[in-house]
């Protein structure tokens, strides 16, 4: 379950970030960007580079607020639940739980 | 009815072509097994009209994406996307931020013409061209050349680590990890020069993002044609996720033909099935084991089908063997399978509103795109008036504003250009009427406009401003502006 949240929470807004990337360094030029009122001195290439990360930093504190808001009201008040108390869509409904 | 269609798409989730063998519970408990557990899939290798389409296909997208790089044009990369410089090199043409129209229409042809395709013949994209497919296929085919085929990998992986293993697996990482490198390497010569980009590699004096972006594709290729596999496909890509929707009982599916092969079971080769109260199929399992995403196509029809026709191939050899027609699994849609309709009934049916609505969409963004392409003029201006100075009145009793020329050469010669203006009697450039401009460079000039005073009517009036190569008449842009002079009394 573990991994599975991560894959959600990085996939998701790794494919955001293509898109973030593209549209927004189209509309602006890294060599125009000003930081704190200085021109920003660095090369392009990081910041493509470093503003890709930025974009999918962002998507994943999204990603990660989703999944984290989504919790069911059982999961909140009860859980790690004995496997024969597990509600109806439990993801684990059966075996040990929170691996 | 529901478990084979459940998850196809929920649009327009194509129902029947085939029902589910597997009770409803006992598909819920695998899914659940893959959900948490994925069960590592040995694909069997195959062989067939199909397959030699994906291979040909393979061949046919890599030498494009490893080849394209090298090509020379004007003496340089002829397909470069210079991310520094912020142009985009595609053979004779050259692209800046402005001209993100295009980028932009490419990609709505791109998105029309995979709904049309899909609403067509399903998943070929998936099953053919995807370049998860591709690395799949390619990793795979290096996997068999040191492992074998299904039963040797099977048994390799359940044999103890011994020397003989540890080489093996060995010598496929090292394999693998080199055609991703060198898949890495492509992918970041498509944005840097490739030919300088691979000197830095020989002489050890890469720049560290080139280096990292070079690891990091190499590390992506590796990690989902080598490891990830069916599971990008099954739980990471949209597209698989959404296809469904443009499914309709008329689109091109691999089915099962369940009334020929059920009831299915094991029997001789000489034997009669219908004695035996048996169908066509043979339970021989083919179709399952060279599924790379490890279903039962005999379930009918799943989401997590590809659409890669291995199964096919496969099914038609056991059919060959045992001397029964061929088609057992085909291409074939929902509605040709109720009505047990042939080729003709299928191509018929490829004419229907779904496909002409996807078409016309897509033969009008080709168009426009073309007629935009083919009219788009190499050069650009941009015309910014002089905020600091409206205007100013000079010798002869002439006004006088100020503008700032923007100017682009997009094309990849230097060229020398004529600044003109119209618009009110007697209007004239003052500054250097001619600007010479380097090849694929932009310049700003600032530029002095001077109008007689008996001409100026007070307020703004509007001019023309034009810029025309001084060789090629047709390299001229015309921008409109406002000249401002000072309203004259008793009016």
């Amino acid at each position: 379950m573990f991994t599975q949240r991560i894959a959600w929470i990085l996939w998701p807004a790794f494919l955001v970030a293509c898109g973030m990337e593209v549209v927004i360094f189209t509309l602006f030029d890294p060599a125009d960007l000003h930081f704190f009122g200085e021109p920003l001195e660095a090369s392009r290439m990081t910041v493509y580079s470093v503003g890709f990360f930025v974009f999918w930093a962002l998507g994943a504190a999204s990603s990660f607020l989703t999944c984290f808001l989504q919790r069911s009201p059982w999961e909140v008040n009860r859980c790690p639940l004995p496997a024969t108390e597990r509600p109806e869509g439990c993801p684990k409904r059966e075996g040990p739980c929170c691996d | 009815m529901t478990p084979p269609a459940r998850d196809a798409g929920k649009g327009a989730a194509p129902a029947v072509p085939l029902r589910a063998t597997a009770s409803a519970a006992a598909r819920e408990e695998q899914e659940h097994g893959l959900f948490e557990v994925r069960k590592k899939i040995y694909p069997r290798a195959v062989t067939g009209s199909f397959a030699t389409w994906r291979w040909a296909l393979v061949w046919f997208t890599q030498v494009i994406f490893y080849g394209l790089p090298w090509l020379a044009w004007n003496d340089r990369q002829a397909v470069l996307f210079d991310l520094a410089a912020r142009k985009f090199y595609i053979f004779g043409l050259v692209f800046w931020p402005q001209d993100f129209i295009y980028l932009t229409l490419l990609l709505v042809t791109a998105a029309v013409a995979l709904f049309l395709f899909t609403a067509v013949a399903g998943r070929l994209w998936c099953g053919y061209a995807c370049p998860q497919t591709v690395y799949t296929e390619i990793f795979l085919w290096i996997e068999r050349v040191f492992e074998g085929d299904r039963n040797a990998r099977t048994k390799l992986d359940g044999a103890p680590l011994t020397a003989r293993k540890l080489g093996i697996k060995a010598g496929k990482h090292f394999a693998w990890v080199a055609f991703a490198l060198w898949t890495g390497f492509t992918f970041v010569g498509y944005f840097t020069p490739i030919k300088e980009l691979g000197g830095e590699v020989l002489s050890l004096a890469l720049g560290p993002w080139q280096m990292f972006w070079i690891f990091f594709y190499g590390f992506a290729t590796y990690g989902n044609a080598g490891w990830m596999r069916e599971q990008v496909c099954k739980y990471m890509c949209p597209y698989a996720r959404f296809q469904g929707a443009m499914f309709d009982q008329d689109t091109l599916i691999i089915a099962y033909d369940r009334e020929r092969g059920e009831p299915r079971g094991a029997r001789g080769k000489k034997a009669d099935p219908k004695s035996l109260g048996l169908g066509a199929c043979v339970d021989c399992n083919i179709c399952v084991q060279v599924c790379p995403t490890g279903i039962d196509i005999r379930d009918g029809l799943q989401y997590e089908c590809i659409g890669c026709a291995a199964c096919i191939d496969g099914c038609d050899q056991v059919m060959e063997k045992m001397g029964y027609p061929k088609g057992l699994i085909r291409y074939s849609t929902e509605h040709a399978m109720q009505e047990n309709a042939g080729v003709t009934g299928i191509v018929n049916r490829f004419i229907r509103p779904r496909t002409l609505v996807y078409a016309t969409i897509l033969a009008t963004v080709v168009v426009a795109g073309a007629v935009a392409l083919w009219m788009r003029v190499p050069l650009k201006v941009d015309v910014i008036r002089d905020r600091g100075a409206l205007v100013r009145e000079v010798e002869d009793g002439e006004l006088e504003n100020v503008y700032r020329l923007q100017v682009m050469n997009a094309t990849e010669s230097a060229h020398r250009y004529r600044i003109a203006v119209e618009g009110i009697n007697g209007i004239r450039v003052a500054s250097e009427a001619v600007i010479e401009m380097a090849p694929a460079s932009t310049r700003a000039f600032p530029i002095r406009i001077r109008v007689p005073g008996a001409e100026a009517k007070g307020g703004s009036q509007k001019i023309v401003i034009s810029v025309t190569a001084e060789d090629a008449a047709d390299l001229q842009v015309r921008e409109a502006a406002a000249f401002l002079s000072p309203r004259k009394e008793g009016k």
